[in-house]
């Protein structure tokens, strides 16, 4: 055997050796369970808060963000059950690159998607149902079912893929509304109770939206319906959620090619399609409104705040679009393993218990979708920490008696500046959600219809330069 | 314990076949499959009818053209008055314009972007500009380091001798100085020409929404379309292949020009 031979052969075992590691399931010694999470960057309290952070609620509890979350599920989980288990915990910038990654054979147990992911890999039969004791409220620690808001869980239940409900595999991890943050000293409420803000030639080049497919569908499908879904016929129709919903999912071709022409001059419009200096273009007065998911708008906010500007939300009169994202099992990395099923949702579990949904909230500014119960109100005292008004004598009563449940009144006493910022941004009314829809997935060819349609608005158009 | 030639290219060797070879495989895989796994050439043709992917071709060449002619302009009589100027401190000045390599390149696009802001106001306005300045800025010392390496070891005497000879200065440019630092400029539009047509983080920075080849081959990835992301990949490789092909060509005949001299 020649030298070469010798380097080719060593070459391919050690090449085999790398991808024999990349398949093997870490399994450690001793039964300690690896459980493989997924979620998006900067999604999840990491922990190390200072100590003048604590959180001091009315009723004397005290939330401080010692450890990440990650490393308190660890503790909890041994405590709780007396088992080891250690989270390899990674994270992905978008869905698609989740998507992507898994069909690249990248295994994870446990991933957090948006909705319309979540119903692709349904549809793709990809995911694995909750167990079935996981609604059981009488089980202590199944806090999701417990706590999680009865609102959202509605959606979930009404949400459908394949004749299946969407609560049947996933538990709820944030959720908000698609709605436009704006400057209240150069834009008035009213021009942004409309999507067409970003057509308007008034605001040109000083109106920004993101570079999403999804959202700017959305937006161009709204501009396009907008006089149908404002006018009183519509409005006052018996199915006006499903006609709202049906229009606003609507992929046909004649459909998508209007929403073309649409977002070719909306484009012409904005400033740009902006990856990530939304935020700060907007704390600089560069960008007057931005149309943006209510949690990255509650970041907006906050940051303005710190450097002295004050910005506002608005969720346009049109229709809003209702997101979120939820945790859900991937069936072929589980499969038959109930060791690691049980490890996973105890995973969901504990990002659901009302203490730690709160550190959540205050480390990424999202709302989770727990309310808690009559016992446990830590969250609505956080709300009430967060924005019950100083002055009584000018406060406003804003109730949110569908989300923390009507038996008791929940209606926060707050700042009325608060009804057009993060307050609202976090929660909104009832009304607002009254007009919103749930975007689904693209099936079949409408996935490729739209992606063709994001493609020739943002390339250069040959037969513009003669 | 010595080791052999051959011993010592098995990490290159590795690297090549793991993270070149391989890689290449999959996306010539995928180019030339269909969703079903069945070899097709249809992404192919594909690409070279639909006017889109061709307007993004053009618009990328034109972008990087652009700032290719601009990185040349700028690099040739810096790199020349660098290389043979004998200007005091030569070396400490091709330090600074060397030094902004040596920072994260998105860290100097935002200040220059807080400068150009000062000097247009709103950046939204002029997207091609900004982003060929942007590129400019960005590219600029992969100009001039090649350009100043091939300057420093042209002999000068060549040049006092056309000069002696009569040669006016155009003529001592474009007869005696271009072909002698042929290899520099070659090396440099590489360097330069290639980057600049896939570079879209430049273009996204500078507020232009306009695809070019980088970001028109990352679309067709999140849209899960990956064979046709594959096929426009496999045909800006071949396009390099072809540019590198010509310019390594030219290089050759230009060295010989300087042997012949």
């Amino acid at each position: 055997m020649n030298g070469r031979s010798v380097a080719i052969l060593l070459c391919l075992s050690m090449a085999a050796a790398l991808m024999g590691c990349g398949k093997n399931t870490p399994k450690a010694a001793d039964d300690t369970i690896v459980l493989r999470v997924a979620n998006c960057e900067e999604y999840i309290d990491e922990g190390d808060w200072d100590a003048e952070e604590t959180i001091v609620l009315a009723d004397g509890t005290e939330i401080l963000g010692e450890n990440s979350l990650v490393e308190d599920f660890e503790t909890w989980y041994e405590e709780t059950y007396g088992q080891k288990v250690r989270v390899e915990y990674s994270t992905y910038g978008t869905n698609e690159e989740l998507y992507n990654q898994m069909s690249l054979g990248d295994e994870f147990d446990l991933v957090c998607p948006s909705e319309y992911m979540i119903m692709k890999l349904m549809q793709e039969d990809r995911l694995l149902p909750l167990s079935k004791d996981f609604y059981d409220e009488g089980i202590e620690e199944n806090y999701y079912a417990r706590y999680a808001s009865k609102y959202i869980r509605g959606v979930f239940d009404d949400l459908q893929m394949n004749q299946h409900k969407m609560s049947d595999y996933a538990g709820c991890y944030m959720w908000g509304t698609l709605g436009i943050v704006y400057n209240p000293e150069a834009i008035r409420a009213e021009e942004v109770s409309h999507y067409d803000i970003l057509m308007n030639p008034k605001y040109r080049k000083q109106v920004t939206m993101k570079d999403s497919i999804r959202d700017s569908y959305f937006a161009g499908l709204a501009i396009r319906n907008a006089d149908k879904f404002l006018s009183p016929e519509f409005l006052a129709r018996d199915d006006y959620r499903e006609q709202l919903s049906k229009q606003m999912n609507d992929t046909s071709e004649a459909t998508v090619d209007e929403v073309e022409e649409i977002l070719s001059n909306m484009r012409e419009n904005v400033y740009s399609l902006e990856t990530d200096s939304g935020k700060a273009d907007m704390v600089t007065g560069k960008v007057l409104a931005n149309l943006q998911w209510s949690g990255d708008a509650v970041y907006t906010m906050d940051q303005a705040e710190e450097d002295g500007v004050t910005l506002c939300y608005s969720v346009p009169t049109e229709c809003t679009n209702l997101w979120f994202d939820g945790w859900v099992m991937m069936k072929d990395s589980i499969g038959e393993n109930t060791a690691k099923q049980h490890a996973a949702e105890a995973f969901m579990n504990f990002l659901s218990r009302p203490d730690n949904a709160i550190r959540n909230m205050y480390y990424i500014g999202y709302t989770s979708p727990i309310a808690g119960d009559a016992d446990n109100d830590l969250v609505y005292q956080y709300l009430d920490y967060n924005y019950g008004a100083e002055d009584a004598d000018t406060a406003v009563e804003y109730d949110l008696g569908y989300f923390f449940g009507e038996d008791v009144p929940h209606t926060i006493l707050a700042d009325p500046e608060q009804m057009n910022r993060q307050l609202f941004t976090q929660y909104p009314t009832a009304d607002v959600l009254a007009r919103s829809v749930v975007m689904r997935c693209f099936e079949g060819d409408a996935n490729e219809r739209i992606a063709q349609m994001w493609t020739n608005i943002r390339c250069f158009d040959l037969t513009k330069m003669f | 314990m010595a080791f052999t030639r051959k011993q010592l290219g098995i990490p290159y060797a590795l690297f090549l076949l793991l993270f070149v070879v391989l890689p290449l495989l999959v996306v010539f895989y995928y180019a030339f499959t269909n969703g079903s796994g069945q070899f097709t050439t249809e992404n192919f043709v594909q690409f070279f009818t639909n006017q889109k992917a061709i307007g993004t071709l053009v618009y990328s060449a034109v972008i990087a053209l652009i700032t290719t002619a601009l990185c040349l302009l700028i690099a040739y009589p810096c790199a020349y008055f660098l290389a043979k100027g004998r200007i005091p401190h030569g070396a400490a000045w091709l330090l600074i314009l060397v030094l902004p390599m040596w920072i994260n390149f998105t860290l100097r696009l935002t200040a220059m972007k807080e400068i150009l802001s000062f000097l247009e106001g709103n950046l939204a306005f002029h997207p091609f500009l900004n982003t060929i300045i942007g590129m400019t800025y960005d590219f600029l010392p992969f100009m001039i380091l090649p350009l100043y390496n091939t300057m420093e070891k042209m002999d000068h005497q060549l040049i006092d001798a056309a000069r002696d000879l009569g040669a006016s200065d155009a003529v001592v440019i474009w007869r005696v100085m271009i072909p002698l630092s042929m290899p520099g400029i070659v090396s440099g539009v590489t360097m330069v020409f290639l980057p600049a047509m896939t570079n879209y983080v430049v273009l996204d920075m500078m507020y232009n929404s306009t695809y070019i080849m980088g970001s028109l081959i990352g679309s067709y990835f999140s849209a899960y379309n990956w064979h046709d992301g594959s096929m426009i990949s496999t045909v800006l490789l071949l396009l390099i292949g072809l540019m590198s092909w010509i310019s390594k060509k030219a290089g050759a005949d230009s060295e010989e020009g300087g042997a012949i001299l």
